[in-house]
């Protein structure tokens, strides 16, 4: 596994994530080729990923298999530029409430 | 539930001591994993309270980039903000290795830019606004908190399953292992005891018979 740091996204956030420094921008347009470009990212041996929160909900499931059970890749999702929209599930809210929430009928 | 035995046990004076070893396993394991389940939700408490600051940095820091991003594309126009991010060069090092928590290995990520003054970025400053400069150095600033986040959102990731998975295992031991291997071994005391005094009756009765 290779140090090494990505960004996929829309064209305008990789942009702005490149002028701060990372060299691997991968621009995509839809959902399809987010997909194709993650599968692709991962197989490469990437490990960080940084991705937006929109198409981290698109391709839950692709990220869950990919970073769900190992310490790498790190997928991580940034609000892009239009902000951070409110999601209807949080990922990460979710799980602390699931792991707590037992906690609290013990 | 309450008086659910396991299967296939045949009340014997053998299987009774197995069943008692077997019991006294149980229960030391079901003290240890408890003590491995509260001391990771401890672990789990102690970094849930940086996340949530962690997140709102970050997209704090973000709104700025992008505003300032915006401002530089307005000004350069699109095709030359660009052309400058294409040339910069590669700034971020990352060595990454991981620690053991509970034997849970969660990674730890040391990320540092090998440059980040105005000189080294790598664009030139013919057709280049100073708008361009500080939305680099926001960037620059905001890729170094987001690989913290990750790192503390994949620690929470790795941690909440393992929490899970030593509760589940803990609850199983405590309402359906240890319960059934008690009362089978209730049942077989019971059993046995009950063989005991049939035995006994049959011999009074024998030995009736035989004197009169």
């Amino acid at each position: 596994m290779k140090n090494d740091i990505a960004i996929m996204a829309d064209p305008d956030t990789v942009t702005g994530f490149m002028l701060g420094g990372i060299k691997s921008g991968f621009p995509v347009h839809n959902n399809e080729e987010s997909k194709t470009t993650l599968k692709q990212l991962v197989d490469d041996g990437y490990s960080i990923i940084i991705t937006t929160e929109k198409i981290g909900d698109a391709l839950r499931e692709d990220i869950t298999k990919y970073s769900g059970s190992s310490a790498l890749p790190m997928i991580i999702e940034v609000p892009d530029k239009s902000g951070s929209h409110k999601r209807e599930s949080d990922p990460m809210n979710e799980l602390i409430k699931r792991v707590i929430g037992v906690e609290m009928v013990k | 539930m309450a008086d659910e035995k396991l299967d296939g046990v045949n009340p014997t004076r053998n299987e009774l001591l197995n069943l008692k070893d077997r019991a006294k396993l149980s229960t030391k394991g079901h003290s240890l994993l408890k003590e491995k389940r509260d001391a990771l939700i401890k672990e789990f408490f102690d970094i849930l309270d940086r996340v949530q600051g962690s997140r709102d940095d970050v997209e704090k820091k973000l709104a700025i980039a992008y505003s300032e991003l915006n401002k530089a594309q307005v000004d350069m126009g699109d095709m030359a903000v660009k052309r400058a991010a294409l040339s910069v060069r590669d700034s971020i090092e990352l060595d990454i290795s991981s620690r053991s928590i509970m034997g849970v290995s969660v990674p730890v990520v040391n990320s540092h830019a090998t440059h980040n003054d105005l000189i080294s970025r790598g664009y030139g400053f013919a057709g280049t606004s100073a708008n361009l400069d500080v939305a680099a150095k926001e960037f620059e600033e905001s890729i170094k908190i987001i690989i913290e986040l990750g790192e503390i959102e994949k620690t929470i990731t790795m941690l909440a399953k393992e929490v899970e998975a030593t509760k589940r295992r803990v609850n199983a031991l405590e309402h359906v292992i240890i319960p059934r291997v008690n009362n089978t071994i209730k049942f077989i005391e019971m059993r046995l005891e009950e063989m005991e005094r049939e035995s006994f009756t049959q011999n009074k009765v024998i030995k009736n018979n035989l004197e009169g």
